[in-house]
């Protein structure tokens, strides 16, 4: 009896198509269509009511102002964020896009249900202890490997319809038919990659293949669902594990200690060689012209002498052997010792004679070794003698 | 008052009427309109539809897709003989209701055990082909697609068509977890170790090269220097053998006596003298000089 559809909504279709600006004729048309049918005898019906036949007037006011409250429950509004799904005898006709207030043929010819589109929802994945099936977080690796991974989705929908009409959703915001498609696939994703790429360097790939799967499934069930984002939240391995794991976290810290380590002592000990080098070579040219320095004063020093010498040798030698031999006496301790007059063995107390001469560096007594030394030609024999003497004395 | 009356009686009347011989479907569901319970009809469009008013009869089925999703995880065993628990959703459809109301009643109940039945049996027979390894990621699509298709195949006798199956989780047993722990463990350590070696390797490896490098620079260094003082030695031994060449005999004599009073400039230097010297001959006879 499907005739029987576009016979009550033909006409009205034909006009409908513009839309809202129809509105009038619609009603018309309903108006018309309720009339004849409740009037039966299809008596014109504005004319009627306005003729008045006693008693019925009453009836007829009631019977139009239900006649208003019934068409006004056509009447609904449609948030920004919202879809409205028409039904015609529960057929789909169309989504209302557009936001206001908006009518529809009232009950039971159309009916409207109303989608949240735009509103973010998000589902947990992978609370850790779920109660009803163990832990819901852990997960197998490529590697077989366990980790624990939470993931949190966001979801809103692109077609109203396609949600409303084509899976059996157990709540209205479709949770169930989101978290069936997040579990198989983050453990899909998760079960095709190594448990270290897992955890280091994959997060962020893992999210988006997740996402990329998920959405790819609820595509393939026509949910009408879009996957906005997916966060891998957490990822762990599980606690029986986690101290080997940070320890091997550790030991990445230490192996980059170490080198820095090595580093720090290579930085410290090169820069140190470069500046003995550096020293090194400081001293060496300054040993180079110090040598060549003095070599040259030498040289010049003894030229002149030498050029003075060529005009007297013989005064100036004896000059300068007398010069120094008077410097050296000057300055030692003497013991003078006749060894042809005296042939037999002589003790000399050096150690007291040294012990004497340290002394002798005291201000008190040096000037009397001076005054004795300075004038050894012509008194020779009075302090070396004596010394001799009182040395020739303690020796027997 | 009087034609009131008989005008709601019949408007009741009529809605009635209509109201059995009228039904709507939703978009969501199939109608089977049956007649002394035959089926006569399957209605697949939604909208209005008409029936014959007391002898049919309009049973509806949901058209969208559905989940078995399974509560409890099955145990399967997999080649290796290691257990694992696998947790899997189904999703389908009714597409041929008149069979599947022939097949299944309307209770979809039978329909879920019969699809359940089958999929696990399936995957029962797929795992224990495979490794734990394949059946987690290296099969793991071929397993749900061979499964599916199977599926399908059978549900297809009952007007059902599985979409999809997914394996949800495999998980392992406790008792396989507790020694998968320990291997992991294990594996941890051994790479905590690996980084800690090569951290000290690559650490010596850098204080070897600076303490090379030390030692080069320094012999470089010490190359350097010593030629510099070379350089030095040989142009002060040039400038003296130059200067000094020009009176030998002069040059002993006079770094001699330079040499006497380098030698003899302490007074702890103890000279132990034969007044019998030359230097004394005046000291004995002053005139020793004129007999000479």
């Amino acid at each position: 009896m499907s005739q029987n559809d576009p016979q009550w909504g033909g006409g009205r279709n034909k006009g409908n198509n513009g839309g809202p600006p129809d509105l009038e004729d619609i009603f018309r048309s309903i108006t018309d269509k309720f009339n004849r049918l409740v009037g039966g005898k299809g008596s014109p019906s504005n004319p009627s009511s306005m003729n008045g036949n006693g008693g019925s007037t009453g009836a007829l006011v009631i019977a139009a102002g239900l006649f208003v409250l019934w068409v006004g429950s056509g009447v609904y509004v449609v948030d920004e964020r919202e879809n409205a799904v028409i039904t015609r005898f529960g057929k789909y006709t169309k989504t209302v896009e557009n936001a206001g207030l908006n009518w529809h043929l009232p009950y039971p010819i159309e009916s409207r249900e109303i989608v949240n589109v735009t509103e973010l929802r998000s589902l947990e994945v992978g609370v850790r202890g779920a109660a009803a099936a163990g832990d819901e977080s852990t997960m197998l690796t490529g590697d077989q490997n366990i980790i624990e991974v939470q993931l949190e989705v966001q979801y809103n929908l692109n077609s109203a319809r396609d949600f409303l009409f084509n899976n059996r959703l157990t709540d209205k915001d479709g949770r169930d038919v989101v978290k069936q498609a997040a579990e198989t696939a983050i453990r899909e994703v998760v079960g095709k990659n190594k448990v270290d790429y897992v955890l280091n360097e994959g997060r962020g790939k893992i999210g988006e293949d997740t996402k990329e799967m998920i959405q790819e499934l609820l595509t393939k069930y026509q949910t009408g669902i879009s996957v906005s984002r997916v966060n891998i939240s957490d990822v762990q391995p599980p606690e029986q594990v986690q101290a080997a794991f940070s320890d091997a976290v550790k030991a990445r810290q230490d192996r980059a200690r170490l080198i820095n380590e090595g580093t720090a002592y290579a930085n410290d000990v090169v820069p140190k060689a470069s500046g003995m080098a550096a020293r090194l070579n400081e001293e060496a040219l300054g040993y180079r012209q110090q040598v060549v320095a003095r070599a040259e004063g030498d040289a010049s020093r003894f030229r002149q002498i030498a050029a003075e010498y060529a005009k007297a040798p013989q005064v100036t030698r004896d000059r300068m052997y007398l010069d120094t031999m008077q410097t050296v006496y000057q300055n030692t301790t003497k013991v003078m010792v006749d060894q042809k007059a005296n042939g037999n063995l002589l003790y000399l107390p050096l150690d007291k004679l040294m012990q004497m001469n340290a002394q002798g560096e005291s201000p008190a007594p040096a000037p009397a070794v001076k005054a004795a030394v300075e004038a050894p030609a012509p008194q020779p024999n009075e302090t070396p003698a004596a010394r001799n003497d009182r040395g020739q004395r303690d020796g027997r | 008052m009087n034609r009131i009356m008989p005008l709601l009686a019949a408007l009741f009347l009529g809605l009635f009427i209509f109201s059995t011989t009228f039904f709507t479907l939703d978009q969501r569901k199939y109608a089977v309109v049956f007649q002394f319970s035959e089926a006569v009809r399957v209605i697949k469009d939604p909208g209005f539809h008409f029936k014959i008013p007391l002898l049919q009869e309009v049973r509806y089925f949901d058209k969208r897709i559905q989940t078995i999703d399974e509560e409890a995880p099955a145990r399967i065993q997999t080649i290796e003989k290691m257990n694992v628990k696998a947790d899997s959703f189904i999703k389908y459809q009714i597409v041929d209701v008149e069979k599947y109301y022939k097949a299944v009643g309307v209770d979809e109940k039978k329909a879920v055990d019969r699809l359940r039945n089958t999929v696990n049996n399936m995957l029962r027979d797929e795992f224990g082909k495979r490794t734990v390894q394949d059946v987690i990621s290296g099969q793991r699509d071929e397993v749900m697609n061979l499964v599916r298709k199977v599926a399908d195949a059978d549900a297809a006798r009952i007007g059902v068509q599985v979409l999809d199956v997914r394996i949800k989780r495999v998980e392992l047993e406790d008792s396989t977890l507790n020694s998968v722990y320990e291997r992991m463990q294990s594996e941890r350590k051994a790479v905590a170790s690996q980084l800690r070696a090569e951290g000290s390797a690559a650490a010596e490896k850098i204080k070897a090269d600076a303490d090379k490098q030390r030692e080069v620079i320094l012999a470089d260094a010490y190359n350097q220097a010593q030629q510099m003082k070379g350089e030095g030695d040989a142009k002060a031994a040039a400038i003296y053998a130059e200067s000094y060449g020009k009176n030998p005999e002069f040059y002993a004599f006079y770094k001699s006596l330079d040499a006497y009073k380098q030698s003899f400039a302490k007074k702890s230097d103890v000279m132990v003298i034969d007044p019998s010297a030359d230097f004394f001959k005046y000291m004995k006879n002053p005139r020793a000089g004129s007999g000479k």
